[in-house]
């Protein structure tokens, strides 16, 4: 039946009067135990299940990005993705859990951690950790999710389900609370590669709301050739590792030529990603001061920066973290250093891809360990967890377009590969991953929804 | 003596600089508001391509530069009119720089033209602050000058040629304008902030101009500060914040594209003063007199140039004056040049100037009787003269120039007089 993909299968079902009753039913259950969402709808429409993650606008459904300071807001406005999807009658099905603005690598940062479907003990993955344990739990059912760094790959891999992150300017970001403009995507996570470009055909384009989407046509140029860079092995657990050489080994006998290659900047990138993630994020914070929408301080007779100050107290410390760091990182006497030499690695680095990705693929595991369990990850400090990004960093910060997909299972927990391509070449990853699925089942725990 | 200048203009576009809201005045508060001049998560900027098309005319007539490529930063700073906490301005990739405003005695330098929103506007009431978000979002340019100015006249006067400059591009700065003054009299500066109003900004500069002199004179030095000016008691205060380089932590405004300019068909405009310099040199009209006639009236411009040239000037400045008296100089060119022959010595009278527009004949018997008064003068005092017309038509328009040009007539109106009276027969 995965020939046509969850969504043609779905249509064709004859469902039962009451499938999405129960089907809203059976989700508020789950989710007591796993926490994929912040908000379920009373009641579901008709139609093939939408999940929409937190930090994008639904009209009139409460939209936090996981955050007490946006607790109550509820946008007058549909994100543009939202709209499209909504238009061809998608039935959305609820709001996903996630780290407070994107800022994680676990799901942690909000107020209760999603849970893994293959271990409760384990994290789903950051920061769209509800899109991604949604995706695991549901069997007919696409997940709008985002990702500034790897907030769709990285979960996408602990949870054992397929995540596209779309050139950059590809997807409308109209309706996105923003974390880095210059970085933010929506893409999205599904069951299947095919679910998924039938969506993102839905989603894609031209936004009049959205001046740096584009109308650019998305090609499908395959390549036989696949590259792996050395840098993005180095740091790897060793089971992965040794799992990461099996795949490239089945597909080296599906036709493919592989060859290594090392590109030392790759090691810029972590640093360059921080710097300029933060920067633009800690202007984006800046207009939560607690009197417009969201939370709001009743105390009108403070002066505003009392008023302001109690406001901020709001946020979790990650978000802390990032508003210091990332207003230092621009303050005037030290903008060249950080900053503005940030910007100028960033267009070196997607020069550097570019060379490799004009004829292959770039492939690499996506996470350089398996789910780590909810306890060991508490214990990491900040560098510690920006680090674990090393590998889902490179595409994101450069706008290249990629999937994770899940290739193996150690010790029963999924683990996703990342195949990488150029700008605008998104339905070549399609062809890829299609490809793999035809050779490869992806196994899930859970079937909410099965008919 | 050093004076900067920092001033803000509205531009006259029809919505926002980054949304479809309307710029117009509303009776309630908070109409003109949506979610992108709120600064609602989840709501992007969307340029207005006619306020860039707008400040690339200003920027032009100011003599700038025009980048082809223009880009935008946010500005980060804290207030509560300030809907994202930033606003959305540019720095080094303006739409002009290098322009210039030349003032009699000098020329100002203007360092840069820079696109930016407005922010909302406080109001405080009754122990309260209130925001109205009508006027968030309303596009603005920036004129940033070099520290040029050396005197409180040089101020009036570049003042005055920037808002006449800025009338021929649709904007008239006098109440509206919004300016950050940097003097200094001495080593440091001083910034007087968020002046209103070109007389406040003069009264501003002449007061702190005096207060730095008092400092001065005794020996003593004016302190870096930032002051305001209060418009009642008419004095400028400091501003009591901890007096820090500014910090605004600038980065590139990434929800915005590069925007290319080079498409944009500017207004070309005119700048009033070159232009009353010019028609002076070339018809011998009064300069002063024609830059104060034109510099705050588009009309009269447009009047006078359909007949420079072609009348008198002294007849055309006349007509004009009195037109403007009786608000009457948006009547048209065919109009105009009717008035234009009854002549100088004539007071324009309501009856003539509805003739006229109607396009009526306004020829009056006093007009005729004095110029047939004339006339006879003349002929009493050239008598050979006339005795050569009668064989000759080139002394007959020699006559008729001379009569004209003497007393200022139409010559057309001299001829056909003449003519009736026979003179050449």
């Amino acid at each position: 039946m995965e020939e046509e993909g969850y969504i043609a299968d779905f249509n064709g079902i004859e469902k039962p009067g009451d499938y999405f009753h129960r089907l809203r039913d059976e989700i508020q259950n789950y989710n007591e135990k796993f926490h994929a969402f912040n908000f379920i709808p009373e009641k579901l429409e008709e139609g093939f299940p939408f999940s929409v993650k937190d930090n994008i606008c639904v009209k009139g459904v409460e939209t936090t990005a996981s955050s007490r300071i946006l607790s109550g807001y509820l946008p007058p406005f549909d994100a543009t993705v939202v709209r499209r999807v909504k238009e061809k009658g998608f039935s959305f099905i609820g709001k996903t859990n996630m780290d407070e603005f994107g800022f994680g690598s676990f799901g942690i940062n909000t107020d209760i951690s999603a849970r893994n479907p293959f271990d409760e003990d384990r994290v789903a993955g950051g920061s769209s950790s509800g899109a991604a344990v949604a995706t695991a739990l549901i069997k007919y059912h696409i997940a709008i999710a985002e990702s500034t760094g790897g907030s769709i790959s990285n979960p996408a891999s602990f949870c054992g389900v397929v995540g596209f992150t779309p050139t950059y300017g590809a997807v409308s970001r109209y309706g996105l609370i923003d974390y880095a403009n210059s970085l933010d995507k929506i893409g999205l996570m599904a069951r299947s590669v095919k679910d998924i470009e039938f969506v993102f055909d839905i989603m894609k384009g031209k936004d009049e709301h959205d001046s740096t989407s584009v109308d650019r046509k998305i090609e499908n140029k395959k390549s036989r050739k696949i590259t792996v860079i050395d840098e993005m092995i180095e740091g790897v657990d060793e089971d992965i590792k040794r799992s990461f050489d099996s795949l490239l080994g089945k597909l080296e006998t599906q036709g493919y030529k592989i060859s290594h290659i090392s590109l030392k900047e790759i090691g810029i990138s972590g640093p360059v990603y921080y710097i300029i993630s933060m920067a633009e994020a800690s202007t984006n914070l800046a207009k939560f001061s607690g009197f417009k929408y969201g939370l709001k301080v009743e105390d009108f007779s403070l002066d505003y920066n009392t008023f302001f100050t109690n406001a901020r107290d709001a946020f979790g410390e990650e978000a802390k973290r990032r508003i210091i760091l990332g207003t230092f990182v621009r303050a005037a006497s030290v903008r060249a250093r950080y900053y503005q030499k940030a910007l100028s690695l960033r267009a070196l680095l997607i020069r550097k891809m570019r060379e490799i990705l004009k004829d292959s693929y770039i492939l690499s595991p996506t996470m350089p360990i398996k789910a780590p369990k909810i306890k060991d990850v508490e214990k990491l400090t900040p560098v510690q967890n920006y680090m674990l990004d090393i590998l889902t960093i490179p595409p994101n910060l450069c706008g290249f377009p990629h999937i994770s997909f899940p290739y193996d299972y150690i010790d029963g927990l999924p683990i996703g590969a990342q195949v990488i391509t150029d700008h605008f070449n998104d339905k070549a990853l399609f062809s890829f991953v299609e490809d793999w699925e035809n050779n490869f089942t992806y196994k899930f725990k859970y079937n909410l929804g099965e008919i | 003596m050093k004076i900067g200048l920092e001033v803000h203009v509205a531009l006259p576009t029809r919505t926002k600089l980054f949304c479809a809201c309307s710029t117009e005045e509303t009776e309630e508060p908070n109409e003109n508001v949506c979610p992108t001049c709120m600064g609602f998560p989840g709501s992007k900027p969307v340029l207005n391509r006619e306020a860039v098309r707008i400040a690339k005319s200003i920027a032009f007539v100011l003599g700038c530069k025009i980048r082809e490529k223009i880009s935008f930063v946010r500005k980060v700073y804290f207030y509560p009119d300030l809907p994202k906490n930033f606003q959305i301005s540019q720095l080094d990739a303006s739409i002009g720089y290098d322009g210039e405003v030349s003032i009699k005695t000098k020329k100002i330098r203007i360092r840069r033209v820079q696109i930016e929103e407005d922010p909302a506007k406080i109001l405080r009431e009754k122990g309260m602050t209130l925001l109205d978000f009508n006027r968030s979002g309303v596009p603005l340019v920036e004129i940033v000058t070099e520290p040029d100015i050396t005197s409180e006249q040089e101020l009036r006067m570049f003042m005055h040629e920037l808002r006449s400059i800025l009338y021929y591009q649709g904007v008239d700065i006098d109440r509206e304008v919004k300016a950050d003054l940097n003097i200094s009299l001495g080593k440091e500066r001083v910034e007087v902030k968020n002046v209103t109003g070109i007389k406040n900004l003069i009264d501003a500069a002449r007061y702190e101009i005096d207060r730095q002199k008092r400092i001065i004179d005794p020996g003593r030095e004016p302190i870096k500060e930032t002051r305001f000016y209060d418009e009642d008691e008419k004095i400028t205060k400091s501003a009591r914040e901890k007096e820090a380089d500014e910090e605004y932590g600038y980065i590139y405004e990434t929800d915005l594209t590069d925007y290319d300019t080079s498409g944009l068909v500017i207004d070309r405009g005119i700048i009033p003063s070159k232009e009353a310099k010019e028609l002076s040199e070339k018809y011998g009209f009064d300069e002063q007199v024609l830059d104060e006639l034109i510099s705050l009236d588009r009309d009269a411009y447009r009047l006078i140039v359909s007949a420079a040239g072609r009348y008198d000037p002294q007849i055309i400045v006349s007509v004009v004056e009195q037109l403007k008296k009786f608000g009457e100089q948006s009547i048209s060119e065919a109009a105009f040049e009717a008035l234009l022959g009854v002549g100088k010595e004539v007071s324009l009278t309501r009856e003539m100037i509805d003739k006229a527009k109607k396009g009526e004949s306004i020829e009056t018997s006093v007009n005729k009787e004095n110029i047939e008064e004339k006339v006879r003068k003349y002929m009493q005092d050239n008598k050979a003269l006339f005795e050569k017309a009668r064989k000759d038509t080139k002394v007959q328009n020699f006559i008729i120039g001379e009569i004209s040009r003497k007393y200022r007539f139409n010559p057309k109106q001299v001829s056909e007089i003449i003519k009736n009276m026979n003179l050449f027969k």
